[in-house]
């Protein structure tokens, strides 16, 4: 059986299951480093990709496709898994194959529970947090060109690249995450000037960006947002809905700041202060700046 | 123009009965999905003075008997906010089921309404998979746009800004077409007591996949739901002085040796 991937991970995945994996790449470069772990690549540098799925099933067949969890890429594995007739589990934590049926996991209900769905094949997936990356392989696989075709009833006008600033969230060892609990724009210098203190980068709640936009949607952490997987991440004046804390979960200590005691992130985290804000912030950046500065 | 709107009637997360072991999805209450309120917002915007909005739900979460008269009285609030006429498919065999054979449902109902353009949310507050929309299209044949968080409707024409991760793309689609809204593209309004009387006498068409014509089977099946136990610490410190809250914090942070260069 087979297994068409995107990824390297997904490659490595495909042979732990006993599958063999038949690489789909948008790029060159996304082909050379596939081709170093599946026999062969196909790139498909322009078109539709539901198509470029639809067409590598009917030619080649594979009973597990393992694609991008960009947006654009979830919309193509929708797309193509109803024409073909497919399952398709995005953000999948765990797969397997028992017997003739695929066993998959991924978070749903806010991420308060585990659901497992047993699917025939061909089924397709995103992977989720939590995937090992691989290095450079040496399989030497061959590349093809695939020419699908465009959907010509939708143009494109023009693209306005999101600002862009030097915060990377998900490689972060300490976050200090801002929400609602901030009364002004000018406020957030207090989570700024912490930030400097720990060495973190400033995360936010999905108001801060989406609604009140003080901060570039790069910030943005939660369920449509970023995932992080911080050493500590600490939400300041942040209520913790359910879906905030589905991009929190794999930090390895979380804290909290936030005057309510009956606060829903109080339920999340290692540590919690209850206090305002406004009080606390000051004060932590400089007794942190007089202990390190000791040490 | 005519305009469909899909509505989840989702499990309300917030209110989750949880267990050591066990989820307990049959005393969990429904509740509208928060993304699918603009869905309906834009909808009955889209349908102007000439046309017709009809609200489209596909019932999920059993037990389908006991839930459909929750799922009505979630209906009258859709109806409330403008919505014409509702659509309820709710099938034993539906529940638990996958997305394909949802996508089904919703887009043979899609046909014999005759919209011109069907608008969801962005996802769902349950499952979260953002996957029926271009499902529904692909069932239709009809493009579809995702992610739209501004949208012009013109001579059979829509012009939308798609928001992507790192990019936002403005593009034109024909109609037919599907759209998928997120939560920034308006802001939904609170049905007036008017309104809310109004949607009373509104009709609410009860439908199963028998009288949908599909017979076929799903793809996959939830085969099990377990709680995600997460077992933090849960230090809180509510009593004393601001000075004595952060020094215990701090200390907590070395002692576990959090920060580093200590
Ligand atoms: C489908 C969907 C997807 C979503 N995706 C995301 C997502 O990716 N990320 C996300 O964050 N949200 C997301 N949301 C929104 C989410 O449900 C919440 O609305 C949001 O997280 C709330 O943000 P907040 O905690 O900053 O604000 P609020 O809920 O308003 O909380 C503010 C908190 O600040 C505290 N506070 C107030 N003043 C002070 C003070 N002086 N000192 C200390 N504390 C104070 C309050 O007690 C309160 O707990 C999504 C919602 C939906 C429906």
């Amino acid at each position: 059986m087979r297994a068409l991937v995107s990824s390297p991970e997904a490659a490595v995945l495909a042979r732990e299951m006993g599958l063999e994996a038949l690489g789909l790449a948008r790029t060159d470069e996304e082909a050379r480093r596939l081709a170093g772990h599946v026999g062969r690549v196909y790139v498909v540098r322009s078109g539709s990709v539901a198509e470029a799925i639809v067409t590598l099933y009917r030619d080649e067949g594979f009973a597990l496709a393992v694609l991008p969890g960009t947006r654009e890429a979830r919309d193509a594995a929708a797309h193509a898994a109803q024409l073909i007739g497919a399952a398709f589990v995005p953000d999948a934590v765990n797969v397997a194959l028992a017997g003739d049926k695929f066993r998959v996991e991924r978070l749903v209900l806010g991420n308060k529970a585990v659901a497992v769905y047993e699917a025939h094949p061909p089924l397709l997936l995103t992977l989720g947090p939590g995937s090992r990356p691989v290095g450079e392989g040496s399989a030497g696989g061959e590349i093809r060109e695939l020419s699908v075709g465009e959907d010509r009833r939708v143009r494109s006008l023009s693209v306005e690249e999101k600002p862009k600033g030097a915060v990377r969230l998900e490689d972060a060892e300490i976050i200090v995450s801002v929400g609602r609990g901030f009364k002004k724009k000018e406020d957030l210098q207090l989570a700024f000037h912490l930030a400097e203190v720990l060495g973190a980068q400033v995360g936010c709640s999905r108001p801060i960006a989406a609604d009140l936009k003080w901060l570039p949607e790069e910030h943005w952490v939660g369920l449509s947002g970023k995932k992080v997987s911080p050493r500590l991440y600490l939400a300041v004046g942040i209520s913790g809905q359910a879906q905030h804390i589905a991009g929190i979960l794999n930090s390895k200590y979380i804290a909290a700041i936030n005057s309510d005691p009956n606060a829903p992130i109080f339920q999340y985290v290692d540590f919690g202060i209850v206090d305002d804000l406004y009080k606390v912030l000051p004060l932590l950046a400089q007794r942190l700046k007089e202990r390190l500065g000791r040490a | 123009m005519n305009v469909a709107v899909l509505v989840k009637l989702a499990l309300d997360t917030g209110q989750l009965r949880l267990s050591q072991s066990a989820v307990g999805v049959e005393e969990t209450p429904l509740k509208i999905s928060d993304i699918d309120r603009n869905a309906v917002e834009e909808a009955v915007k889209l349908r102007g003075n000439a046309g017709k909005a009809v609200s489209i739900s596909v019932l999920k979460w059993p037990p389908v008997g006991r839930r459909t008269q929750e799922a009505e009285n979630l209906l009258r609030e859709v109806l409330a906010m403008g919505v014409d006429e509702a659509y309820l498919v709710a099938d034993e065999a539906l529940a638990g089921s996958d997305h394909y054979m949802t996508a089904k449902a919703i887009a043979e109902v899609v046909r014999r309404i005759g919209a011109d353009i069907v608008v969801a949310g962005e996802a769902t507050v349950d499952g979260y998979t953002a996957q029926i929309p271009a499902r529904v299209a692909a069932e239709l044949g009809w493009p579809y746009l995702t992610y739209v968080r501004e949208l012009r409707v013109e001579g059979g024409r829509a012009v939308a800004r798609r928001d992507l991760e790192d990019r936002v793309l403005v593009v034109e689609a024909d109609l037919p077409l599907v759209v998928s809204v997120t939560r920034e593209i308006n802001v939904p309004r609170i049905p007036t007591l008017l309104a809310i009387r109004a949607a009373m006498k509104k009709p609410i068409a009860r439908l199963g996949l028998g009288d949908l014509g599909i017979g076929e089977a799903p793809r996959a099946r939830l085969a099990e739901l377990r709680p995600l136990m997460v077992s933090r610490r849960r230090l809180i410190v509510k009593e004393g002085t601001v000075e004595e809250k952060v020094d215990r914090f701090i200390d907590f942070l070395m002692e576990e040796g959090i920060l580093r260069g200590t």
